[in-house]
């Protein structure tokens, strides 16, 4: 894994775009070496920066999704620490978040995410990449079929997120993911089925809290 | 992991059967399935297991517990039959823990 600041090609290994994004490339511009995340006092009484860590806050708390992959990645030897491994910081373009795996970290768009709902669904991607991260030798930068298999749930999707954060054609991004599909859409983990809504999550969540006395029963 | 013998009780408590069994026949699980997938969902092997787990807790069938491990080993087989795209790790990243590699000063 090119793990290397001084190679580190530009912006998170993985993002999440909004809308339909023309960006590819740098649109994360507080990454290191220079980067702090710049206060704005809007109208609003809380600032971009402190929202974005309060909804932060309150998903990791509350959301079932994201308390399942906290549990897994701490099973996996990759306990999440708020401070260490979140980050707010005002990003170009439209994406909302990303995972930057040089720096193991999980960037958060906070000139973006505009709700606590956003939030939850932005924190859930970006912990699948860094749960992927954690448990696999994941060539984020060099290997794009790797890349496509983290983005894989639904096929245009994936290849949006690709397009998000790589100078790529639209036609090679649809090779990568048309590539890995099939092992990629199968591989649950950590939830093992496809959490469609919370009560799926919950159940998911569940069965992980459960798995010792699962795997020593059968 | 073998079956028979002192201490083994059901992988999931019955209450868990009767759940899974409940979600996979509501209505909306019918319509994410066959968005899915292109077809109905199965939900039959779930009311067995159920039915396995709630006879093994009244009679300690040998039967019961022999088939639902049956079932529950072929549910695990399924999930492991596509390959990796990518390599599995031993240990977790060297770097996980270790401190950002520019720390801010505070001004």
């Amino acid at each position: 894994m090119a793990g290397a600041p001084d190679e580190r090609e530009p912006g998170p290994a993985a993002g999440e775009p909004v809308q339909q994004p023309h960006v590819a490339g740098r649109v994360f511009p507080e990454r290191p070496p220079e980067g702090k995340p710049q206060h704005r006092f809007l109208s609003g009484f809380l600032s971009n920066n402190q929202k974005c860590q309060l909804m932060l806050l309150r998903t990791l708390e509350k959301n079932p999704y994201v308390k399942l992959l906290l549990d897994a990645m701490k099973h996996s030897g990759c306990a999440v620490n708020t401070d260490r491994h979140f980050s707010c910081e005002d990003c170009h373009g439209h994406v909302s978040g990303g995972f930057d795996a040089s720096t193991s970290q999980i960037v958060l768009c906070q000139n973006n995410i505009r709700s606590e709902a956003h939030m939850s669904r932005v924190v859930t991607h970006e912990l699948i990449h860094a749960f992927d991260h954690c448990r696999a030798h994941v060539h984020w930068f060099s290997n794009v079929r790797h890349l496509a298999c983290s983005e894989t749930c639904v096929r245009d999707r994936a290849i949006l997120s690709i397009l998000a954060v790589r100078n790529i054609s639209k036609e090679v991004a649809q090779k990568a993911v048309a590539e890995v599909f099939e092992s990629c859409f199968n591989d649950l983990e950590p939830f093992g089925r496809i959490p469609h809504n919370k009560t799926y999550a919950r159940y998911a969540h569940r069965d992980f809290q459960n798995r010792d006395r699962y795997y020593s029963n059968i | 992991m073998a079956d028979g013998g002192g201490g083994w009780q059901p992988p999931r408590p019955c209450e868990a059967y009767r759940a899974e069994w409940k979600l996979c026949r509501s209505a909306r699980h019918f319509l994410h399935h066959y968005y899915v997938h292109g077809e109905r969902p199965s939900c039959e092997q779930w009311r067995r297991d159920l039915a396995r787990c709630r006879d093994w807790e009244e009679r300690r069938s040998a039967e019961a517990q022999r088939s639902l491990c049956e079932s529950e080993r072929a549910r695990v087989q399924a999930a492991q039959k596509h390959a990796l795209v990518w390599t599995p790790r031993q240990s977790p990243p060297a770097d996980w823990h270790l401190p950002l590699p520019q720390e801010e000063k505070d001004e």
